[in-house]
């Protein structure tokens, strides 16, 4: 199977008043076509660092040292100019972010937002196509008063509803990879657990590959084919999701999952502080490697 | 015994007429000394409406709130609000970025007058070593704390006030999860030492499972359920209650199937 996102030794230090700190050590992943692969770690272990990368965002940063291979569909993305990553965003790769309600503009209408994604892809498209479109597409993720939804702020809908809009318009141009950074997060439980569901239905349908972020396991388990563990910038397990969560073999995943509460009960977990452990070098599951 | 904390058919209504907004309506339950309540609901069922009332930030529509046996009034008295105290979700913003995370603690003190003023720094630092944080942070900054470390400080303020009950808003939603197992950890010894008693407003049932003694569920601004935690998770009564349950994002194998067994379905 072809390689949609293939990352190789990819390193990021960031330059700041108090000199350089290292954020990526080294990582390496590889999405296939219409596989879903989970990212996980903790806040601050360049999880979202690494889907900003992907998109070209933090390249533009004057701050931010990038190196490494970074491919999309056998392309060399590190040769684009910054017109050519313009042309990718929107259309081959797309983003979910965690808050809905702050990603989508707050003055104009989800039916303007809409058009405007899908002029990305075809720029003379009239408005009342586009909102045919953006009809369809809104049904597509069980929207079914589109007419009332297009016309609306972002602000008078609700944030399940804007994160589903948000969904709609990622995949509104057939993206082959759908970067998604925590997209449960802000959510309900009851209404995360359907938004993922709905994603889940939508990027199989489309044969989309997903880049999954998240820092809760549950909804890894649930989403993701392939999961790769990131502790302090280092890739520290990888494999087949099953395999990863019957037989966690570093010593980071196993306190990761000794953490999470169960609700099974069994009371509050004890944590061993042996984080020296953590560091420890890669887990490769079998299936896990490209 | 007479429980700490008892709501008598309390509601809250916002503005009048046509638009008044039903945030609470009707609630009754009581918590007792040394008991963890959790508060659980999605956004907007009215749990935090309700730890406002109990703070006295607002008074309620109608109905009454017992303190230790005593009717509180909306206006309280430095002793009502010493004895119940808040920590709230985000610890970043719940703390003075202008103040020491000492001075924060202090000034507790100070407005309830608890010690000597000679004496007001030392209780810091013994507030501070109780939650497990060195004594000489309170000269720190809250921005050179993690947020563990924030949390664990709004922790050791809430308790500095002598207080027998704490309202705990989401405190460890904005945590990682191997912070949050350490931040319940010590919820929990703080609760049985010093016997206080929590009302734990939260949406992770997860969490609620392994720290609750007694679960309440709000919905749209009702109590829909109040029970014993097993009760709640091994035989739940209400269709709402199961949704829920159904909608956790859950790791192991024992735990998809006792959500399956309950097989609520997702709420259209």
């Amino acid at each position: 199977m072809s390689e949609v996102l293939a990352i190789r030794d990819l390193f990021l230090r960031f330059r700041g008043y108090s000199g350089v700190s290292e954020v990526l050590h080294g990582i390496s992943l590889d999405i296939r076509a219409g596989e879903r692969v989970a990212l996980v770690g903790e806040s601050g272990s360049g999880k979202s660092v690494t889907a900003r990368i992907v998109l070209g965002l933090l390249q533009e940063l004057p701050s931010a040292q990038v190196e490494g291979g970074l491919f999309f569909e056998g392309e060399d993305l590190n040769g684009l100019s910054r017109r050519q990553w313009q042309a990718l965003r929107g259309t081959s790769i797309s983003m979910i972010f965690q808050d809905p309600t702050s990603s989508l503009n707050p003055v104009f209408t989800i039916g303007t937002q809409f058009a405007e994604v899908l002029r990305r892809r075809d720029p003379k498209l009239s408005r009342e196509a586009a909102d045919e479109r953006a009809s369809t597409l809104l049904q597509s993720v069980s929207i079914h008063d589109h007419a009332r939804v297009l016309g609306a702020y972002p602000f008078q809908l609700s944030g399940g509803m804007n994160q589903r809009v948000v969904i709609a318009m990622a995949l509104a141009n057939h993206p082959s990879l759908l970067i998604a950074d925590e997209p449960g997060t802000a959510l309900d439980v009851t209404v995360q657990a359907q938004t993922l569901k709905l994603m889940h239905e939508l990027v199989e349908q489309s044969g989309t590959a997903v880049f999954f972020i998240s820092h809760n396991l549950g909804v890894v388990r649930e989403f993701a084919d392939r999961v790769f563990v990131i502790y302090r910038g280092r890739i520290v397990e990888q494999g087949p999701t099953p395999a990863i969560f019957e037989n966690p073999g570093h010593a980071y995943t196993r306190a990761l999952m000794a953490a999470v509460p169960r609700i099974t009960g069994g009371g509050l977990p004890d944590l061993n502080d042996s984080e020296a452990a953590f560091l420890e070098p890669m887990v490769v599951h079998e299936g896990g490697d490209a | 015994m007479t429980p700490l904390l008892s709501l008598r058919h309390v509601s809250k209504t916002f503005g009048t007429g046509p638009r008044a907004v039903h945030a609470v309506r009707d609630v009754s339950f009581d918590v007792t000394q040394g008991e963890c309540l959790a508060v659980v609901g999605e956004s907007g069922s009215g749990k935090t409406t309700l730890a406002n009332m109990i703070l006295g930030v607002f008074g309620q529509s109608s109905g009454e709130i017992w303190f230790d046996g005593k009717g509180l009034p909306t206006r309280r008295t430095l002793e009502h609000r010493s004895a119940i105290q808040l920590v709230q979700q985000n610890p970043l913003s719940s703390l003075n970025p202008k103040r020491s995370v000492g001075a924060s603690i202090r000034l507790g003190l100070d407005v309830f007058g608890i010690g000597t003023r000679s004496d007001r720094w030392r209780l810091v630092e013994n507030s501070l070593e109780e939650v497990g944080l060195p004594g000489d942070f309170r000269r720190r900054p809250p921005a050179a704390l993690s947020g563990g470390q924030c949390q664990r400080v709004a922790i050791a303020r809430a308790l500095a006030c002598q207080s027998r009950l704490v309202i705990l808003d989401e405190p460890t939603s904005a945590l990682d999860v191997l912070v949050q197992a350490r931040v319940l950890r010590l919820l929990e010894d703080l609760r049985r030492v010093k016997g206080l008693s929590y009302v734990f407003i939260t949406h992770d049932l997860s969490v609620v499972r392994n720290v609750a003694d007694r679960v309440a569920v709000f919905r749209a601004g009702e109590l829909v359920e109040c029970a014993q935690t097993r009760a709640i998770f091994e035989d739940p009564q209400m269709d709402y209650t199961r949704q829920l349950i159904g909608a956790v994002p859950v790791i192991a194998d024992e735990e998809l199937k006792l959500r399956e067994s309950l097989s609520g379905g997702l709420p259209a």
